[in-house]
């Protein structure tokens, strides 16, 4: 059976109404992980874009087969570890999982998150870092990716401009937290996905942490029908690099048969078009850099 | 049988709060709250309390466990002062507006600037607006015994909303009374477990928990929470005197009066400050004046009627607040009490009076100030401009 004959046996979870953009790859992968989590999981929302397409419902619909609810935008993993406790003070197991973007997880939820990964809060949380305030029309995170235009990070008209500061290694900030199970994954490699969430599941000694990068046709300026194109290009040129961390342990868990280039992954993205050739040359440097560093933390076992 | 204990406020609130058997408790550490955190988890690592504890990484966290446990379905207790409440405030509103029945004592401590420690409620009478019953006692005593009835009332099913008890840093919190710590299986028999009906997240019975809602739904909401606080309203009464049937003691409910019956003033306190208040009312009767005292114990929901009833037909009455409300220059109680009083037919002169600010004793000078400038207002029928207590005396 391959993974599509797999996922097809395991009940659709999310409302088939909700109304994300057309090809977002939120969208397939909030489906995706929800079909391996299953009917016994809470699930939080936080504001951002799954909230906003209707996940946890408008008025008295819901968007979720699952109980579903807001969280704040910074109190996502607290809410979930308050949740947690309950279930395992009354002894009864429940997948208690977050569905956050990287604003509510890198930047004004990192504390609770951080808190509940030294605590080891049983929760599972699933990162979605499409790189900026999507929800509210794209304005900047800590994610976003160095010399990106966003609306808080314009270029002027002359060519110049977008974020000026490097994007956050979320992954790498989470793996260092020492947590029993860390991995990223990438719409456009659903097999890697739904084993790690399965992986995630089976975590029963501390938090559980899966980042998805998701390139933003909306915001990023990406065509409609690139979607997975443009992801798989993330992973193949080593920029968003597919590995896991499983109690310290580092694992790559995908190599590019041929690295391609960073700039054919930037070329996708409408926010990256004013770059010059010299600041492609540098994220390039920073990508090779990463990837090394990345390479070493896996050699060592 | 209850045991008689010497225990300081934080002390009695962390018994009293044990005595209720919650199933999670989650606490970040503020000055003067402090030891409550501490004490409820040597409790737990005693084996003396079975809750489950959660040592958050901030007030926020705090807020936001108990929060995620309450919707879950658990009894919940957490404690916090000043800036603690502040950063909780997100959450703190949240809790409210899900009807969920949290008890969190706050251990009323100053607001900076600048820098300060020390006892005041004006951290929480600022929140007073967030939807949450507050209920502001005077000794360690009546702390524990409303921590008890704070849950009977948060869990009521025609109140559903959480409670603050709250009580001053430092004077209550740090200081060592006698206190009668009733058995387990009195306060079991008072209050029965807790099993949540209107919300819960729950796989077995899937819910969604504040979808995006539209202002018509919305206005339900807020509706029906008012709803919620005028069922607390009579039930706080009645819990008093449930309480006294089955403990012994009363604290009067809303409000506790004390020589009002034939009094031509009114001197209105809350909190530690008023058994100095008692002192000076009994003084200024064996001088002659016919005082009598309100001591004002919930603020949300504001007790407009028996406020009313209280002061009504009297020449004048007085307010003295530990807190400041900017914009009007008064305490902050001292406007809802005036609010109350409006349209009542008696509009008789009213003092405003702040003392005690940042800790600052209020002695029994200060209180006998404060009735000598209630019955200027008696004499000459006309309401006065604030009196800053301490400044009049300590610096004159």
């Amino acid at each position: 059976m391959n993974i599509y004959e797999k996922l097809a046996m395991q009940e659709e979870m999310i409302s088939p109404g909700i109304s994300a953009c057309v090809g977002c790859n939120v969208e397939l992968t909030i489906r995706t992980v929800m079909r391996v989590l299953g009917p016994n999981t809470i699930l939080a929302i936080p504001p951002g874009c799954m909230g906003g397409v209707g996940v946890v419902g408008w008025d008295k619909k819901s968007g979720s087969k699952t109980p579903v609810f807001f969280p704040l935008l910074d109190n996502v993993a607290s809410m979930l570890a308050g949740i947690k406790l309950h279930y395992e003070h009354i002894g009864q197991k429940v997948n208690v999982v977050a569905f956050a973007g990287d604003g509510a997880s890198a930047d004004a939820g990192l504390q609770c998150l951080s808190g509940a990964a030294e605590r080891g809060d049983k929760i599972l949380y699933i990162c979605y870092d499409n790189e900026g305030y999507m929800n509210t029309g794209y304005q900047r995170s800590g994610t976003t990716t160095k010399g990106a235009w966003t609306s808080t990070t314009p270029v002027s008209r002359q060519g110049c401009g977008g974020k000026k500061q490097d994007k956050k290694d979320f992954p790498m900030i989470m793996a260092m937290h020492d947590i029993p199970y860390m991995a990223t994954c990438n719409p456009a490699f659903i097999k890697d996905m739904v084993d790690k969430v399965e992986k995630a599941m089976a975590v029963e000694d501390g938090l559980a942490f899966l980042y998805v990068y998701n390139p933003c046709l909306t915001g990023w300026g990406i065509q409609s029908d690139k979607s997975i194109e443009s992801a798989r290009a993330a992973v193949d040129s080593n920029f968003a690099p597919l590995y896991e961390v499983i109690n310290g342990t580092f694992k790559l868990n995908y190599q590019p048969k041929e690295t391609i280039p960073v700039k054919n992954f930037v070329s996708y993205c409408k926010k990256f078009s004013h770059l010059n050739d010299l600041e492609i040359e540098n994220l390039q440097q920073q990508t090779d850099s990463k990837w090394h560093r990345l390479q070493m933390l896996c050699e060592m076992g | 049988m209850p045991e008689i204990k010497v225990q300081n406020g934080n002390m009695a609130a962390a018994t009293g709060a044990a005595l209720c058997r919650p199933d999670v408790i989650a606490a970040y550490p503020i000055t003067p709250q402090t030891p409550v955190v501490e004490y409820l988890t040597q409790f737990k690592a005693d084996g003396e309390i079975e809750s489950t504890m959660s040592e958050v990484e901030s007030e926020l966290s705090a807020m936001s466990v108990v929060t995620g446990a309450s919707l879950a379905g658990s009894r919940t207790f957490t404690a916090t002062a000043s800036q603690g409440l502040a950063l909780m405030y997100e959450p703190y509103f949240r809790a409210s507006t899900l009807r969920l029945p949290i008890v969190m004592a706050v251990v009323n401590r100053e607001m900076i600037s600048p820098q300060t420690l020390w006892g005041g409620p004006q951290d929480a009478l600022c929140v007073r607006d967030a939807g949450w019953i507050q209920i502001y006692v005077e000794d360690n005593q009546e702390i524990l015994d409303t921590i008890i009835l704070a849950f009977r009332l948060a869990e009521d099913k025609g109140v559903l909303l959480p409670v603050n008890v709250c009580y001053d840093g430092f004077y209550l919190s740090h200081m060592s009374e006698r206190v009668e710590v009733p058995d387990q299986a009195s306060v079991d028999a008072f209050l029965p477990h807790y099993v949540p009906e209107h919300i819960k997240l729950d796989p077995v019975r899937p819910m969604s928990v504040d979808p995006l809602t539209n202002g018509y739904l919305l206005t339900e909401y807020r509706l029906r929470h008012t709803q919620g606080h005028q069922r607390a309203l009579k039930l706080i009464d009645e819990l008093d005197a449930e309480f006294a049937n089955q403990f012994g003691r009363s604290y009067g409910g809303l409000v506790e009066e004390y020589c009002n019956t034939d009094s031509d003033a009114v001197l209105v306190t809350m909190g530690s400050m008023t058994g100095v208040a008692r002192e000076a009312v009994d003084l200024a009767r064996a001088r002659g004046r016919k005082i009598g005292l309100l001591k004002l114990r919930a603020v949300r929901p504001f007790p407009g009627a028996r406020v009313v009833k209280a002061i009504a037909g009297r020449k004048a009455f007085g307010v003295v607040d530990r807190s400041v409300s900017f914009g009007w220059g008064t305490g902050i109680t001292f406007r809802e009490i005036r609010s109350a009083m409006y349209g009542e037919g008696s509009n008789i002169p009213a003092v405003p009076m702040i003392g005690g600010l940042g800790g600052e004793d209020v002695t029994i000078e200060h209180m006998m100030l404060a009735i000598d400038c209630i019955y200027q207002a008696v004499e000459s029928g006309l309401s006065n401009e604030t009196v800053w207590l301490n400044k009049e005396i300590d610096i004159m």
